[in-house]
């Protein structure tokens, strides 16, 4: 299926330095506002499933999964620390006014 | 000539120092020697989800098969230290080989304590260390099938919870007050009673095994108390002591595991221990602490890696562990033997809280049952050995992270 830019969230709907779940054409998103920019990524955690909105702690671009510990940079979805070790999907957004648009 | 890194034990310690060795060390081998035949895996799935079928062996190991080739690492595995002579910077193998080496860590990790009571031999009873141990039980998983679970610290409350899950009729038996008594103490142990309970455990506090009873296979449990059991087979989880025994005579000071100071170093310089077997000196708790969890693996094995390369750098880090049980998430993070407050955030009895050991207004510890977010927040406060405010602490409505903390 091709990707495109769907308008998932208002950018006031997720507060600095907080992760925000959405679900976005069936699939669950995480939108991270690090001091207004913003980060989406797949909600689950690759470790054990947990929600990285619900779980996820935010130091700048660095979440960690407080489940069990496992960092992720949101610019990447790389792993920073284990026990994951599958790094997170990342999809690119955009702001369109008051809009945050997600490609997936 | 380029040094020569050796480690004797292929674990989670042993593998993440050697990982460490190549991925911030420049030239020198690096030797990874162990006894089991494995390569180097998570010990933490095996209680858990492999234990239950749900993952497969790869998802628990360190690193894929090839990376250890692709990164210079040499594996010696299936093969026993025997000995270490510091002396002549010689590792001795059971196969007679020698292994020299220029620094050297230990991270051999401990061996679980067997009970010595009449019937320890027979079969059906099991402990859980490696993955063939968590092998032979999960060939024992049929929902029905009768388990006694003996002790209930944190390998057989997770047992006892993983069985559970299976469908199996599980008996528990430890005997303290409760689950998990001696590191959290009876009020917060309780919770975790409740917790199995209300899984559908039968617990037995207070009382001992006396002894095992059948005749090829074990079929009853005895206890002091006088109760007998029926089983079909018995999972026991008392502890563990370090795997030490290849260092007697070598001059290592040994005392409950391989002393080491703040910089993983032993008593011999250039020989460093790390993981479950070392007892390291904590520079922010001020003492000698042994912790036999995942984090303290990695964290460790990977800080002696660092004082292997001369880089001199404290190992100071917040010990924190999870333990999960059905679908309840416990975390536990800080150092506590003793405690002059329990202070509680949440209500212990709702399924969901924080509990902290305080000393002096200074938070030592910190447990959470599904609160893994609030363990998180707590965890500067502990480092920083900063008095907090206790009303806040306890009150749901302030913010963690926003503390009024004493400077």
């Amino acid at each position: 299926m091709a990707t495109e830019f769907v308008t998932a969230i208002k950018t006031s709907e997720i507060p600095v330095g907080g992760v925000t779940a959405i679900d976005v054409r069936s699939t669950r998103i995480a939108v991270a506002n690090v001091g207004g920019t913003y980060y989406a990524f797949d909600d689950e955690c690759t470790h054990e499933q947990c929600s990285l909105a619900e779980y996820g702690e935010l130091a700048g671009t660095n979440l960690t999964c407080t489940c069990h510990g496992s960092e992720f940079d949101v610019r990447t979805g790389k792993v920073l620390a284990p026990p994951a070790t599958v790094p997170v999907k990342v999809y690119p957004v955009r702001v369109v006014g008051d809009a945050l648009q997600i490609e997936v | 000539m380029a040094p020569k890194y050796v480690i004797v034990g292929a674990s989670l310690a042993g593998a993440t120092a050697a990982i460490t060795l190549r991925e911030e060390g420049g030239d020198g081998t690096v030797t990874l020697i162990g006894a089991e035949h494995e390569l180097p895996y998570e010990r933490p799935p095996l209680s858990k989800a492999y234990l239950r079928g749900d993952v497969p062996f790869d998802k628990a190991l360190v690193r894929p098969a090839a990376f250890y080739a692709e990164h210079g690492i040499e594996t010696i595995l299936g093969a026993r230290a025997k000995r270490i002579d510091p002396s002549t910077r010689m590792v001795e193998l059971e196969d007679h080989r020698q292994v020299p080496f220029d620094a050297l860590l230990i991270a051999t990790g401990g061996r679980n304590r067997r009970v010595s009571i009449p019937g320890a031999d027979l079969e059906g009873i099991y402990g859980l260390r490696t993955v063939q141990d968590a092998d032979r039980i999960r060939k024992e998983i049929v929902a029905g099938r009768r388990v006694v679970v003996v002790g209930m610290g944190f390998i057989g409350s997770e047992v006892a919870a993983s069985l559970r899950q299976k469908g199996l009729d599980v008996v528990a038996i430890d005997p303290s007050k409760t689950p998990l008594f001696h590191v959290l103490g009876e009020a917060v142990g309780q919770t975790i009673a409740d917790l199995h309970r209300a899984h559908g455990v039968r617990t037995i506090f207070e009382d001992t095994v006396a002894a095992f009873e059948g005749t090829r296979g074990v079929t009853h449990v005895v206890t002091k108390a006088g109760l007998r059991l029926e089983c079909d087979f018995v999972v026991v989880g008392i502890g563990i002591e370090p795997a030490v025994e290849l260092l007697e005579d070598s001059g290592i000071h040994l005392d409950n595991g391989v002393v080491v100071d703040e910089y993983c170093q032993t008593n011999v310089s250039g020989v460093y221990a790390a993981g479950d077997v070392a007892t390291h000196s904590h520079p922010i708790f001020n003492r000698r602490i042994r912790v036999e969890h995942w984090q303290n693996a990695i964290k460790q094995g990977a800080a002696a890696a660092r004082n292997m390369l001369g880089r001199c750098v404290p190992y100071d880090e917040i010990h924190w562990f999870w333990s999960d049980q059905y679908d309840a998430n416990l975390q536990y993070a800080g150092f506590h033997t003793t405690w002059e407050q329990l202070i509680v955030r949440g209500r212990l009895d709702s399924g969901s809280y924080l509990a902290c050991y305080v000393n002096d207004g200074r938070i030592d510890a910190v447990v959470g049952l599904n609160r893994a977010k609030d363990v998180r927040r707590v965890m500067p406060f502990i480092k920083s050995r900063r008095a907090v405010d206790l009303e806040e602490l306890r009150d749901e409505g302030v913010d963690l992270r926003s503390l009024n903390a004493s400077s």
